[in-house]
């Protein structure tokens, strides 16, 4: 019988995202199957509520990417209203975003997804003399890399492992022959791991100035809520945007002297690696608009979809369009009046539940036949699309976006590998990387296209006209994107007196994540496991490895504190 | 001497019971007036964005929802010796107290006094708002925070 291996993150709570994967003979993964098995119902919980106080609750949504849903979230309830908002305030909505991108995506390296490619413990093994002439080989002008430095590292990880600490790096697969780096590329991303967290503790700063709190930044309808003066103390001051200024340029060295080329140097001795490429369908709603948000030709990050790796055809895309975007609930937890595999515009979408299908715990394996997940099944033109930076990139490349083109072909070069490696979990890491020196790029440019026109005397970042609900249509309909570090973004919202009559969400983890759909046609996460070789199936590196490099949203809803250090994450093989 | 103190909510708003920390932080915020050394902060549900409020105070409090190892209904005080560790997660928003405190560790950078209130939950479904018993805890939790940063403030002034 073939097997079938589960990573789960069980919690005593509820688990979160569940992958099933099932073997051949020969370990490779045959069928893979994506479950979030946690059920998000805030759609029902936004009913009723002031649609000028959505975005405090969605952003609740998820713990990190609390900017992205504030920001759909006004911008749909605007889009409902006909409010305008100030050029400032779209530029410094502009300027939060891009931080949080650049922010997000240095994280995900370092934080998520460096330990399914560095081994720690081989780190001990390394030399400090010949990990500082690899660390100036790779960034000749990054100070932090004398032998001195990497010697002090290596002490106090050996301390660590020594007094039985290693279990703060626990459930590891330390030793896998999955790992390729030598004990010296082990020992540099150690050090580049624990810089990291370091250094973003400033870029988020930037919300703090401009959000008026952290770390949940306010927004507003209409604008946004903080108030701009160089000269007051009440207000965001020079002092206050001199530090933005250096946050912002402090930021785009970081990236350039240590993420690119810490990429480039990993990704050199797994350039042989290249499974997890999947569908091989992409799609970006597009963001960062130069002029109102539904002039998509100013988007800077443009928007379209691309159809099985063919570059040369871009697709337009169009979620206001009732037919393009549409979710379908054939094999997930919830009921459609009319049907569960006729798919619905979200502007029309339906969140029922249908807890009684879901298997009672504890269950071996979810009923892959039938319904087995709580996220419904989203499709463009029925087609299943991955979302996020890989699908971002490639659509700006194929749009012949100067910057990218530059940053992508550099990035092939020098790892000496063709477009095709694009289409692959690798690719996917890659593509985060090259799109974070670009966001970092754009918090210069929106730095400066602020500092301008504060100097030319405009301060304004709040439109009232819209303010008052009395001021709106009594029923109302609106659209807001944004595209999240994880992918397209959108909120849809009816009011209707006032009051937000329904509310719909669909996440990028959806679109990524998401289980079959009445065709059988597997979602991004499902398809991109299919091929994988396993060396070790109780220890599933390949497939975490895989789904980190979609940087996976489906388990930020709790964050209980067990006193007991469970670990909470799980591998069985049935 | 400029003592800081950081006293941080962890929870989610949306998950009735597991807002826990979020609500005792609005309730301190609301009902007490602080010394200016004590920063306030909901922190929600963020991981490890939350790291340099656990590792730039001299002493941290913090609120979140527990799981307790001997489980009594009831408000829990634990002092120093948090579980520290850094686990295979599938997503970066799995990250949280635990975490934070390890990488702190890692960095150096560890409060010279932690200390953690929490309450298990009853009711952790979708919704927003505190179950009754859990809410009738929330003023005991907090008037312990006071005395603890009290404490603190005497001690180290």
């Amino acid at each position: 019988m073939a097997k079938r291996i589960v990573v789960d993150p069980v919690s005593r709570i509820e688990g979160h995202l569940r992958i099933e994967a099932v073997l051949d003979e020969q370990n490779i993964i045959k069928e893979a199957y994506s479950s979030g098995t946690m059920w998000r119902g805030l759609e029902l919980i936004l009913k009723d509520r002031d649609p000028r106080d959505a975005w405090a609750f969605t952003q609740r949504i998820c713990g990190v990417c609390t900017t992205v849903h504030a920001l759909a979230s006004v911008r749909c309830v605007e889009d409902a209203i006909g409010a305008e908002i100030p050029p400032n305030a779209r530029i410094i909505r502009n300027l939060m975003n891009a931080t949080q991108q650049t922010q997000d995506h240095l994280v995900h390296f370092y934080h998520l997804h460096a330990l399914d490619w560095v081994d720690v413990v081989s780190a001990l093994s390394a030399d400090p003399k010949a990990t500082s002439e690899l660390a100036q080989a790779v960034s000749p002008s990054w100070p932090k890399s004398s032998v001195g430095y990497f010697n002090d590292l290596k002490k106090r990880l050996t301390k660590f492992v020594e007094s039985g600490q290693l279990g703060i790096f626990s459930n590891a697969y330390w030793g896998h022959k999955g790992y390729l780096l030598p004990p010296e590329a082990n020992l540099m991303a150690v050090a580049h791991y624990l810089e990291a967290l370091e250094f973003q503790k400033e870029i988020v700063k930037i919300h703090a100035i401009f959000g008026g709190k952290n770390p949940h930044p306010n927004y507003l309808v209409g604008g946004m809520a903080c108030s701009i003066d160089p000269n007051s103390d009440m207000a965001i001051n020079i002092e206050q945007l001199n530090k933005v200024k250096k946050i912002v340029d402090d930021t785009n060295t970081f990236i350039d002297q240590v993420y690119i080329p810490d990429l480039i140097a990993i990704a050199g001795f797994y350039k042989g690696w290249l499974y997890g490429g999947g569908l091989g369908n992409f799609m970006s709603y597009g963001d960062f608009p130069e002029s109102d948000v539904d002039d998509t030709s100013s988007l800077l990050w443009p928007r379209g979809a691309i159809l099985n790796k063919d570059l040369s055809t871009i697709h337009d895309v169009d979620p206001r369009d009732v037919n393009q975007v549409k979710e379908e609930v054939t094999h997930s937890w919830y009921t459609y009046a009319g049907g569960d595999d006729k798919p619905l515009h979200p502007s029309v979408g339906e969140t029922t539940p249908n807890p009684g299908a879901v298997p009672k715990m504890p269950y071996k394996h979810l009923d892959t036949d039938g319904k087995y997940s709580w996220l419904k099944t989203p499709r463009w033109n029925n087609n299943p699309m991955e979302v996020g930076p890989l699908a971002r990139v490639l659509v700006a490349y194929a749009k012949k976006v100067p910057m990218i083109v530059d940053t992508v072909n550099y990035v092939l070069k020098t790892l000496d590998v063709g477009p095709e490696a694009l289409f692959s979990t690798l690719g996917r890491t890659a593509a985060r990387g090259i799109e974070c020196k670009q966001t970092a790029g754009f918090m210069t440019h929106y730095y400066d296209k602020l500092m301008a026109n504060i100097k030319a005397g405009d301060t304004k970042v709040f439109n009232n006209e819209k303010w008052d609900p009395d001021r709106w249509p009594s029923d109302c309909k609106g659209f807001g994107y944004t595209e999240a570090p994880r992918g397209s973004l959108g909120h849809w919202i009816h009011i209707k007196d006032g009051k937000i009559k329904d509310y719909q969400i669909v996440v990028p983890s959806t679109w990524n994540a998401s289980p079959r759909d009445s065709n059988g046609n597997s979602g991004a996460y499902e398809a991109a496991l299919k091929g994988t070789p396993m060396a070790n199936p109780e220890q599933p590196l390949e497939v975490l490895r895989t789904i980190h490099s979609f940087d996976p949203c489906l388990a930020c809803a709790s964050h209980i504190m067990d006193m007991n250090g469970n670990e909470i994450s799980t591998v069985k093989i049935l | 001497m400029n003592l800081k103190i950081n006293v941080l909510g962890l929870g989610n708003l949306i998950l009735g019971d597991e807002a826990f920390g979020v609500e005792a932080v609005r309730y301190l915020d609301s009902n007490f007036k602080l010394s200016p050394n004590v920063n306030i902060i909901d922190g929600g549900t963020q991981g490890i964005y939350l790291l340099d409020y656990v590792e730039s105070p001299d002493c941290l409090l913090i609120f979140d929802a527990i799981i307790p190892q001997d489980y009594e209904f009831k408000v829990h005080v634990y002092r120093n010796n948090l579980p520290a560790f850094i686990h295979r997660k599938l997503s970066s928003h799995q990250a949280g107290l635990s975490e934070l405190l390890s990488v702190a560790r890692l960095h150096g950078n560890v409060p010279d006094e932690i200390v953690l209130i929490g309450v298990p939950p009853k009711n952790m479904d979708m919704h927003v708002g505190l179950t009754d018993e859990v809410r009738k805890l929330v003023p005991e939790a907090v008037e312990m925070g006071i005395n603890i940063i009290n404490e603190w403030l005497k001690e180290k002034e």
